[in-house]
């Protein structure tokens, strides 16, 4: 009778045990998702404000003389050499002769 | 013992009974508290992604007034954390005793915030909240067009106005398992309600095209020191604005130290005569109606026409001038007689076909819609007036947008602002394509007319090298506020043009009101805006990699003695 008692004791308490250390372990891993989720929102907050150095950077109202040094389709060429024009050539070419 | 246990048994079960609701309600609320989860507003980018406007995270400060026992200590503490005036703060406080949430200072930044957490105030006092801030990485660049967000995170003019619900999203919550002490045990996930965040708006406009804008215009103001001053880049196939500057401006990032008449979005607000650049439409209708042929000639007069009553002029004395060289020469005289064969009938019509009188439809708020009388009160004046311009009033965009169907095969385009969500596929606005004139019609008053008045008219100075373009003048005289009369020293100078003449890639507009005569003793179209607008038109057309035609290059370079004869 004592055993089956003193059994039945031990078993729930631990039972209780059991979920008592679930519970721990569930509120654990709770803290651990808040925290990450707290980490996310600093991350997006910190890349938020990156993104917008980064645009004010990289403005094209700051490059933009950069970018109108780089060589475009449209661009003239820088110097049409004396040697090139049609009158040149026909000059050489009649002293060649 | 027994009547103690039964006595306090009989409480519990009268409290469940009677109050049980009441204090299950309280203790909800002790540990339960609902939070909000603002939404984040939406982006508004260029068409290559470039942001215009996006939204930082930032805490706002706020205390419990109803809570607050030593007002003047809490007051002093904060004043000097935040860098505000004690007794500023301390009235406030003192003058709402019975308030649960007053704001003392919103976005503040994070060094601010920082000294506050170091007070290590109570949670039941004092407190912050997350809010976002408005912020615009490029500047003052587009700002009439982007708009502002105010304080309270509504849109104010531009694209924030006329997008607010799309921008703003809409704000979330959640609820917090708090302990004895108000820490936050759980957030429950079961009672979320995710917040929706604002959508990303992308624009047509080209960041770098709009700097170019900007800096034409900066020019223009710099050398003529006008009232007022506005350019638009557009595509004419698509309607896509690329660009849409006003001077004067202001940076929306410092707001508060903007003029008053810097809000005005000037291609969309400001409403004139537009003057000459109004001739091309009444020629292309007068040719499509079978008014006119392009083969005729008109005799000009020799610069004075006695029209009924009105004597009309023309700023040099023609004599017989073809349609083409009417456009060309900008003679008044030669559009009155065109006028005259036309009847007010087809100008009226002319005007409402070209997309006089009514807004175009672009996503911004505060279009105005022009001005086209009805055809009733017309009179035998207006015949002579139409047709060069006078008598209508027209926004900067709604003749630009004209121009676009004479660039366009005939075909006008509504002029549209937003590409897409970028989130998702398709268009926002539908665009209305309305057929006004044949593409004959449209091609040859662009050809023949429209390009010689660059190479050979009014509008030589906006002529650039590489590229053969299109264009015309507009000199508008202003009514004299005091006599009610045409003015001769006010005037809204414009230059509309387009390249290349054959398959027209982009349309610059730019539009000058009052430029100081006494600077520069001009004031026409010819002088004050078109050398701006060909350098804007020439500078977009390489940003949009449209080739150059290597002839027009080559014989730009060669030295002003080269004649043909060298070429074998």
């Amino acid at each position: 009778m004592f055993f089956r008692f003193s059994s039945a004791l031990v078993l729930v308490v631990l039972v209780s045990l059991a979920g008592t250390a679930l519970e721990k372990r569930n509120l654990e891993l709770k803290r651990i998702v808040s925290r990450q989720q707290y980490r996310l929102e600093i991350l997006l907050e910190r890349h938020g404000a990156n993104r917008v150095l980064a645009q004010q950077l990289g403005a094209p109202s700051r490059l933009i003389d950069e970018l109108d040094a780089e060589p475009a389709t449209a661009e003239k060429p820088a110097t049409l050499q004396k040697a090139d024009r049609p009158a040149a050539k026909k000059r050489a070419a009649g002293r060649a002769r | 013992m027994l009547i103690v246990f039964l006595s306090l048994a009989g409480r519990l079960i009268q409290l469940d009974i009677t109050s049980g609701d009441d204090f299950e309600r309280l203790a909800t609320r002790q540990r339960i508290v609902r939070e909000v989860v603002p939404a984040r507003p939406g982006d508004i980018v260029d068409r290559q992604g470039r942001v215009f406007a996006t939204s930082v995270c930032v805490r706002s400060v706020y205390v419990v007034p109803r809570q607050i026992r030593d007002g003047w200590q809490l007051a002093s503490q904060l004043a000097q954390a935040l860098g505000l005036d004690a007794d500023r703060i301390f009235e406030t406080i003192a003058s709402h005793p019975g308030r649960h949430f007053l704001w003392i200072k919103r976005r503040i930044t994070d060094d601010e915030a920082e000294r506050v957490r170091a007070l290590k105030l109570s949670a039941d006092i004092c407190g912050f909240r997350d809010e976002f801030r408005r912020r615009y990485p490029q500047g003052a660049l587009a700002a009439q067009v982007i708009g502002l967000r105010d304080i309270d995170g509504r849109g104010q003019g531009g694209i924030e106005q006329s997008f607010d619900e799309m921008l703003r999203g809409r704000d979330g919550s959640r609820e917090l398992l708090q302990d004895a002490r108000r820490r936050v045990i759980e957030v429950r996930d079961d009672t979320e309600a995710p917040p929706r965040h604002g959508k990303t708006i992308v624009l047509t406009l080209d960041a770098v095209i709009q700097v170019y804008a900007e800096r034409a215009l900066d020019g223009v103001v710099a050398r003529w020191k006008p009232q007022s001053a506005c350019a638009i880049v557009l595509d004419p196939k698509s309607g896509d604005i690329l660009a849409l500057a006003s001077r004067p401006t202001f940076d929306p990032n410092h707001a508060e130290s903007a003029r008053a008449e810097s809000w005005k979005n000037r291609p969309i607000a400001d409403m004139y005569e537009p003057g000459s650049t109004f001739k091309p439409f009444v020629v292309a209708w007068g040719m499509a109606s079978g008014c006119i042929h392009p083969d005729e000639v008109f005799d000009c007069e020799n610069g004075e026409y006695l029209m009924g009553r009105r004597l009309l002029h023309d700023h040099h004395r023609y004599g017989r001038l073809s349609v083409a060289d009417i456009l060309i020469k900008s003679s008044n005289i030669g559009m009155a007689k065109i006028g005259q064969r036309m009847g007010n009938g087809r100008l009226y019509q002319a005007a409402l076909a070209f997309g006089f009188g009514g807004p175009t439809g672009v996503e911004l708020p505060g279009e105005l819609p022009g001005r086209v009388r009805p055809l009733k009160q017309w009179t035998t004046y207006s015949t002579g007036s139409v047709p060069m311009g006078q008598e209508i009033a027209a926004t900067p965009l709604q003749i630009i947008a004209a121009y676009g169907a004479l660039a366009n095969g005939g075909t006008l385009m509504t002029p549209r602002l937003v590409v897409r969500e970028a989130s998702e596929s398709g268009s926002i606005g539908a665009t209305i394509v309305s057929p006004v004139v044949d593409s004959r019609i449209a091609d040859w008053v662009r050809k023949n007319a429209l390009a010689a008045v660059v190479t050979r008219g009014t509008g030589k100075k906006a002529a650039i090298s590489g590229y053969e373009i299109f264009g015309k003048t507009g000199t508008a005289q202003k009514l004299d506020p005091q006599t009610g009369q045409y003015s001769r020293n006010l005037h809204v100078s414009s230059f509309v043009c387009g390249g290349p003449v054959d398959h027209p890639r982009v349309l610059v507009m730019i539009s000058v009101d009052e430029p100081s005569v006494s600077l520069n003793g001009e004031h026409f179209g010819g002088s004050v805006a078109a050398p701006a607008a060909g350098e804007l038109l020439r500078r977009a057309l390489v940003r949009l990699k449209v080739p150059a035609d290597e002839s027009l290059l080559r014989s730009a370079l060669l030295p002003d003695d080269f004649t043909e004869e060298f070429l074998e």
